[in-house]
């Protein structure tokens, strides 16, 4: 992609390479949509491209006989294929796709990883990158092991908020059931909750965040650590 | 198939109703009553909350897409009556 330059690209992991490394992805990526649901990257069959979110996130779902579970979240601070291709595995047994729909910069993966055996700068910085996606899964396992459900959703809403430009987050309480791994009444148990503490707003489809504050404190250190490792690791804050 | 919506009713009062707006396709209101059940049955199980003081005393109100109410579910209807359980 020819006329894309480093000062106009959003994602904060191609924002925090130096000029250089960026130079060697450069003519690689390229602009695409990505719309709610569509599959990213497909359980069991090897990566062919990776995505660098601009706008929007994708979701990282394991599956089970029990049903299916979110246990990552990636938008424009992240590389959505990064674990197996940096890792050095062609394929993963978990799924990608996009749950709330924007841009992103895909690169090939061949092309990624002869970037990286190229320079130990850019290595480096997606492997921290891998290291931060880690610690966030690490979370989610605490927070389903230990935390309500109300908490759960207050962090999983903060870190929705995290990836959006505005307030909303455009998603259905049978959605965020399979994201959380509860059932759908329990979601909207919840949601009427945070609603009537003041937090969100909940409407059919959408949910606004109303006090950001308070859905901090409510999500009782579940949320916040993950997030501050990744400033420190990739922006060195 | 007719979509049911199951709300849940948790304390007396117009907060204690929280309102299913998506609601399920089943056959039948029996099939909805067995959704119900099966539901609650996980809710109790699993779902961890600081804002239910007993499931017993939760119901599932369910409403068809009229939104005419057509069932009554008790959580407590999980657990079988005990004669019942002696004759079963």
């Amino acid at each position: 992609m020819a006329d894309l330059q480093q000062s106009f690209v959003r994602n904060r992991l191609l924002r925090a390479l130096s000029p250089e490394n960026f130079a060697l992805l450069q003519p690689h990526l390229e602009r695409v949509e990505a719309p709610f649901r569509r599959v990213l990257i497909t359980p069991n069959e090897p990566v062919g491209t990776l995505f660098f979110p601009e706008t929007g996130y994708g979701s990282v779902v394991a599956d089970g006989s029990a049903g299916r579970v979110e246990v990552g979240l990636i938008g424009s601070e992240g590389l959505i294929g990064a674990i197996p291709v940096l890792l050095a595995s062609d394929r993963t047994p978990h799924q990608s796709m996009v749950q709330h729909a924007g841009e992103m910069l895909s690169i090939p993966a061949g092309a990624l990883t002869e970037a990286v055996a190229q320079s130990d700068g850019l290595r480096t910085l997606l492997l921290r990158y891998v290291h931060a996606l880690s610690i966030q899964t690490a979370a989610t396992a605490y927070s389903n092991a230990t935390y309500t459900t109300e908490i759960r959703l207050a962090r999983w809403l903060l870190m929705c908020h995290d990836r959006l430009e505005g307030d909303g987050i455009a998603i259905t309480h049978e959605f965020l059931s399979l994201m959380l791994g509860v059932q759908r009444g329990g979601v909207t148990l919840a949601l009427q909750t945070l609603e009537g503490n003041g937090l969100i707003k909940a409407q059919r489809g959408r949910i606004t965040i109303r006090d950001r504050e308070s859905l901090i404190a409510t999500a009782d250190g579940s949320y916040g650590g993950p997030e501050a490792e990744y400033v420190r690791l990739i922006e060195g804050a | 198939m007719p979509r049911y919506f199951f709300s849940i009713r948790h304390r007396p009062g117009t907060r204690g109703l929280a309102i299913d707006e998506e609601g399920d396709e089943l056959p039948d209101l029996n099939a909805a009553r067995e959704y119900a059940l099966d539901v609650a049955k996980d809710m109790i199980a699993r779902h961890r909350t600081d804002m239910i003081r007993d499931w017993f005393d939760c119901s599932f109100e369910i409403t068809d897409e009229a939104g005419r109410h057509v069932l009554t579910v008790p959580f407590s209807d999980t657990v079988p009556e005990e004669d019942e359980e002696q004759l079963g």
